[in-house]
């Protein structure tokens, strides 16, 4: 057993019309944990998950799968995709039937499981997605975010070990998304290995264990989130900004309202706990 | 036909098995057509809109409306069955003279097209049911259970489901052409249409292998197999069903 559930070795890819989109990336993901990939438009993001269950095939390097480079043979590629799981960029492109109900099951059944078996996780997933009250409406007729939920319960349905979201909250509302970053936890805490592209950077920081930053095709860095993000000049690089939390952290070490030996905050109540009380003010 | 199709989703039948909506449908279309006597069709129409108006609640102007479709088709072909012109006027029962020909109507014709102009309108009344209570999802799983080859039936699924990505495309790329005056005059609308239809062919092409790989994403190795939502099956509708069919039949056969 490797200690990468998944690893991409030296890939090179380019699109047919001869588009550089991938460029020598390397990037390990281990067994459970909760990678943000973060890149602007264009980055490559989206062409490197293609890679990951084999839709497309790199040009050299590899992916290997718990330490095997995967194969892309028939019968292998789909045992691959029982494991690793892709929610796509555009619900539009992903939901294929007009019914949502439809549309869910098609997943687990390709899995070869009973009906009653697929019929429950549907139903999970509906819930797990907040979908139940769509599962009577066609596709056609609801919202984007709406749409993305659902395309999102497809691929859960399946519960494949690792999961990986392309822009996932690009177009949910911030209730929706926020319960979706819930979701994301609670399926982390059941031990699935969770990828997900954005460009949300404060998303990006509070919610992910490690952090690839992406920019023209190349993965420039990949850590922990605090350490990458305290290198400014890396940031501004890959055309991205600062999390609000850790700008804020920054202004309040530089006019002294908190040591240098304050640990970074992680969300806005760890922020909201480092400030200190004004001296003479009383305590609420 | 986008207005039929919200209504399929949105009824008060909606929860209805559509096996029993299809049954019923296609039983008194068939009824319909065989009918020897212009009462069954007339019977049909009340029974078909009492269906649609009251039991499924969609709007009466709805219904009208749909019916108004096929009328003026129908008046056409009712109007070449029943006027004859000839020289000769014997056996007419209403005519006219007009330079040295005469115009008429054989009363028996005059029998026969309304007759069939009843019938016609009688059968679209159970299709305009069978589309506004049950959505398209539904018919073609029932089409899949009585074997018609999946290759259409996964057709049908697809193409369903295209119409309206495509035409969510189409709209918002017009909608981005006009507010860039792009329909102004007859040249740039020529522009701008032909500039569309590109636009959407390229998207298409996108978009179908796109569709492609998402579905290879989730285990799709040549036949899509989905799961549909089960229906309760209401013994008292095919009670209901029965006695109604029954009922049409015996117009058909008494009024012969
Ligand atoms: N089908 C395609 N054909 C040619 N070039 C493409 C195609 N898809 C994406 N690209 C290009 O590849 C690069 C990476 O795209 P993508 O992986 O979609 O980026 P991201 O998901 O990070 O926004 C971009 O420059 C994009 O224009
Ligand atoms: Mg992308």
């Amino acid at each position: 057993m490797s200690k990468y559930i998944l690893e991409a070795v030296d890939l090179q890819y380019s699109y047919p019309d001869g588009t550089n989109a991938l460029r020598n990336v390397n990037l390990p993901i281990h067994q459970g944990e909760k990678l943000a990939i973060l890149g602007s438009n264009g980055a490559g993001k989206s062409t490197l998950f293609m890679q990951m269950n084999g839709i497309y095939r790199p040009d050299s390097g590899c992916i290997k799968y718990q330490g095997e480079e995967i194969s892309y043979k028939n019968k292998a590629l789909i045992e691959l995709r029982k494991k690793v799981g892709i929610v796509f960029q555009d619900p539009d492109s992903q939901l294929f039937s007009a019914s949502v109900w439809q549309d869910i099951s098609f997943g687990p059944l390709n899995l070869g499981l009973s009906e009653e078996k697929v019929t429950e996780r549907v139903k999970q997933a509906l819930i797990d997605t907040e979908t139940t009250d769509l599962q009577d409406k066609p596709t056609h007729l609801l919202s984007y975010g709406q749409k993305k939920r659902v395309s999102i319960a497809g691929v859960l349905a399946m519960e494949p070990d690792v999961i990986i979201f392309d822009e996932p909250t690009a177009g949910m509302d911030p209730r929706h998304s926020q319960e979706f970053m819930q979701l994301l936890n609670s399926l982390s805490d059941k031990g699935k290995t969770i990828i997900l592209s954005t460009h949300d950077v404060d998303l990006a920081y509070s919610w992910s264990d490690r952090l690839a930053i992406m920019y023209r095709g190349e993965i420039i860095a990949q850590g922990l989130p605090g350490e990458l993000f305290s290198r400014s000049e890396l940031v501004q690089h890959a055309d991205l900004t600062m999390p609000w939390l850790i700008e804020t952290y920054n202004e309040l070490l530089k006019k002294g309202w908190i040591l240098p030996s304050t640990p970074l905050p992680k969300s806005k109540e760890d922020l909201f706990k480092i400030i200190p009380i004004k001296s003479g003010q009383q305590t609420a | 036909m986008i207005a039929i199709d919200s209504y399929a989703y949105n009824n008060q039948l909606k929860s209805v098995h559509p096996s029993e909506k299809s049954l019923f449908a296609i039983m008194t279309m068939v009824i319909c057509i065989t009918s020897p006597t212009i009462l069954t069709p007339l019977v049909i129409l009340a029974l078909m809109a009492g269906g649609i108006i009251v039991k499924a609640g969609i709007p009466a102007r709805v219904f009208i409306k749909l019916l108004l479709i096929p009328l003026a088709f129908l008046l056409i072909s009712v109007v070449t069955i029943v006027v004859t012109v000839s020289t000769d006027p014997s056996g007419l029962w209403l005519y006219q003279n007009l330079y040295g020909y005469t115009i008429g109507i054989h009363y028996p014709d005059l029998v026969q097209a309304v007759h069939l102009f009843l019938k016609s309108l009688g059968a679209v009344s159970c299709l305009y049911f069978l589309a506004l209570t049950t959505p398209i999802t539904e018919l073609i799983t029932i089409l899949h259970k009585i074997k018609v080859p999946y290759i259409i039936t996964e057709l049908m699924v697809l193409i369903y489901r295209f119409i309206f990505v495509f035409m969510d495309t189409a709209i918002t790329i017009r909608r981005a052409q006009s507010s860039r005056l792009g329909y102004v005059s007859m040249k740039s609308t020529y522009r701008s249409i032909s500039q569309l239809f590109s636009a959407l062919i390229g998207k298409m092409f996108l978009k179908s292998r796109d569709l492609y790989d998402s579905m290879s994403a989730r285990g799709y190795t040549g036949e899509i197999r989905v799961l549909t939502k089960k229906y309760p099956i209401n013994p008292k509708n095919y009670v209901i069903i029965t006695v109604l069919e029954i009922f049409l039949i015996l117009i058909n056969l008494l009024w012969r």
